[in-house]
C-alpha cells in the first residue's frame, strides 16, 4: 500500500507493506538513519520520533498507521532551535553520552519541556528514560533540561516585559 | 499471516459495521501491545485489521459529578494529562507506571483493559475503583464491571469479537488506598505484577474494602472482602492476621516468589487499617 504522509516538514509518500514498521521505512525508503532500529519492542528508545507532536518509539508504530500524519525524525529535529538549545544545555552540564542515545535523550528531553515548562528531576528522569541508557549521568542531565527550562523561562518573562 | 486489509474506522457506527462484516477481525488501538513481543524484522499481523485509534466517539474523556469517562482509544499519557484533579489517584499510580513515557503515548487505557495475554496494569486498580466498561457489538451496548473481566482460572476473559468503547469510573470517596508495583517496572514479565488496595470507613467501622492483585493471572475476592466489612478500626494485629490467612488459599496460583510479595503487600495494606 502507499502510504502519504509528513515527514521533517514535507509531504512524502512511500510503499510499505503490511509487515513493516516504521523505524525501518524511514531508514530504508528516506535514508533517515538516525532513526535505529535496534530492539524492535519498543525499549531501548534508539528509534523515537515525534508523530503527531508526541514522541514514540517508531519500531513498534506499523508503516501503515502513519497515514496522514506528521513525523518529526532526529534529522528533522535537529534543524530546530529547540534542539540547539538543548544540545547546547547538555553540554554546558557536562552531559556525556556513548552516542546512540544522546538524540532520544534529546527529544525526550524537548517532549517533556513542550509540556512541562518547569519540570522537577524525577520528571526529567523518568521522560529520560524513554531512552534508558547506562552511559549517562543522571544528575547532569537534570541539570541540562533545568538549566534549558530556565533559559526559556526566562526568554518568555523578558518578551513579557517589552 | 500478514496483514493485508487494514481498516481505519471513521466513527464509532463504522467501527461496528466493519466487525459485522468481518467477525474476527483484530482491533489495533496503540499496537503496543500487540507488537510488543514481535522482536522480528517484519510485523506479523493477522490478516485483517481494525484500527480505532481516529474514532472521535472513543478519543473522549469527561468528568460529571458522579464518575469519570474515558473512551478506550484514549492514550495513557492523555489520561495523565487530565491531572491530578480529575483523575482517582490509584488510577493515576497504576497507569504512570506503564511503560515509558513514549509508550504511553500509544497504548491505549482499552488496550490495556483488553490485553488476552495476561493482566496489565490498570486492572488492579479499576477493580478497586468498581470500574465499568461498555461493550458494543451488533446487538447493542453492555456495561460490565472490571471483575468481569477476571475468569474463572484466573486469566483475563476479554469478550471477543465486541468492541470495549468506554471505561466508567465512580468518583467514590476512599480514606485509603494502596497501590505498588512488583517485579520490572517498564516491561511487563512473568514477575510483573500490581496490587491495589482501597477502603471505605464509616463512624469508626470498615464500611467497604477492596483487594486487587494481577499479573499473568488476577487475585480478587469479593467474598473475602465482605467477610471483613463491618469490622471496628482500628483491626487488632490478631483481626489482620486471621485476614491475611484467609487470603493465603487466594494467591496459591501464583507463583512462590509472587505469592509472598502478595502477602507482604497485603500485610502492609492490613497495617494501614490497624493504626
Ligand atoms: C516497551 C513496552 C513496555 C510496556 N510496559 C507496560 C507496563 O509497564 N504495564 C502495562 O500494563 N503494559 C505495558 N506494556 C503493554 C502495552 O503497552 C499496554 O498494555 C497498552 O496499554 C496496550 O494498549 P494498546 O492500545 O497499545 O493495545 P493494542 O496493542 O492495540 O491491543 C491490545 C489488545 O487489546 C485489544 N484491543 C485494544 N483496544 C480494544 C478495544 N477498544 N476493544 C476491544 N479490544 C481491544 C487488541 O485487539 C489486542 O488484543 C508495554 C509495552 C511495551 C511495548
Amino acid at each position: 500500500m502507499t502510504v502519504s504522509f509528513i515527514l521533517n516538514g514535507e509531504d512524502v509518500s512511500a510503499k510499505a507493506r503490511s509487515v513493516d514498521r516504521l523505524s525501518d521505512l524511514l531508514r530504508e525508503a528516506f535514508g533517515l538513519l538516525g532513526v535505529r532500529s535496534d530492539c524492535r519492542c519498543g525499549r531501548c528508545g534508539r528509534c523515537l520520533v515525534f508523530l503527531d507532536g508526541r514522541l514514540v518509539p517508531s519500531c513498534i508504530v506499523p508503516a501503515f498507521s502513519v497515514r496522514g500524519k506528521e513525523v518529526v525524525t532526529i534529522e528533522g529535529f535537529a534543524q530546530t532551535e529547540d534542539y540547539r538549545e538543548m544540545v547546547e544545555g547538555f553540554a554546558a552540564a557536562g552531559v556525556e553520552t556513548c552516542g546512540f542515545c544522546e538524540a532520544p535523550k534529546i527529544m525526550a528531553a524537548a517532549a517533556l519541556l513542550e509540556r512541562t515548562p518547569r519540570p522537577l528531576p524525577r520528571e526529567i528522569l523518568e521522560h529520560t528514560s524513554s531512552a534508558p541508557c547506562r552511559c549517562t549521568d543522571p544528575e547532569a542531565i537534570v541539570k541540562a533540561v533545568q538549566a534549558v527550562a530556565e533559559l526559556r523561562a526566562r526568554r518568555l518573562y523578558r518578551r513579557a516585559g517589552q | 499471516m500478514l496483514a493485508s486489509d487494514v481498516h481505519f474506522a471513521k466513527d464509532l457506527a463504522d467501527a461496528l459495521d466493519i466487525q459485522r462484516r468481518r467477525p474476527g477481525i483484530l482491533v489495533f488501538a496503540g499496537g503496543t501491545d500487540i507488537l510488543r513481543e514481535q522482536g522480528g524484522r517484519g510485523i506479523s499481523l493477522p490478516a485483517e485489521l481494525l484500527c480505532i485509534q481516529s474514532i472521535p466517539e472513543l478519543r473522549r474523556a469527561g468528568l460529571t459529578e458522579r464518575f469519570l469517562e474515558i473512551g478506550a482509544a484514549v492514550t495513557v499519557a492523555e489520561l495523565l494529562e487530565l491531572g491530578d484533579s480529575a483523575l482517582p489517584p490509584l488510577l493515576a499510580e497504576a497507569v504512570r507506571g506503564i511503560g515509558t513515557p513514549a509508550v504511553r503515548n500509544l497504548a491505549t487505557l482499552g488496550g490495556n483493559i483488553s490485553c488476552r495475554s495476561r493482566f496489565m496494569d490498570s486492572w488492579p486498580a479499576l477493580a478497586c475503583l468498581d470500574g465499568l466498561v461498555e461493550l458494543r457489538d451488533q446487538g447493542g451496548a453492555t456495561w460490565m464491571n472490571v471483575n468481569r473481566l477476571l475468569g474463572e482460572d484466573g486469566k483475563p476473559s476479554v469478550p471477543v469479537g465486541g468492541l470495549l468503547t468506554r471505561v466508567r469510573i465512580p468518583l467514590d470517596r476512599w480514606d485509603v488506598h494502596a497501590l505498588r508495583k512488583v517485579g520490572p517496572r517498564s516491561y511487563p514479565t512473568p514477575e510483573t505484577a500490581v496490587f491495589a488496595f482501597a477502603a471505605r470507613a464509616e463512624k469508626g467501622i470498615l464500611a467497604e474494602v477492596r483487594i486487587a492483585f494481577a499479573g499473568e493471572i488476577g487475585l480478587r475476592s469479593q467474598a473475602l472482602e465482605s467477610s471483613i466489612i463491618g469490622r471496628s478500626l482500628p483491626l487488632s494485629s490478631r483481626e489482620a492476621t486471621s485476614i491475611a490467612e484467609g487470603y493465603k488459599s487466594l494467591a496459591e496460583p501464583l507463583p512462590e516468589g509472587l505469592a509472598l510479595q502478595f502477602g507482604s503487600l497485603l500485610d502492609g495494606a492490613l497495617g494501614l487499617l490497624s493504626s
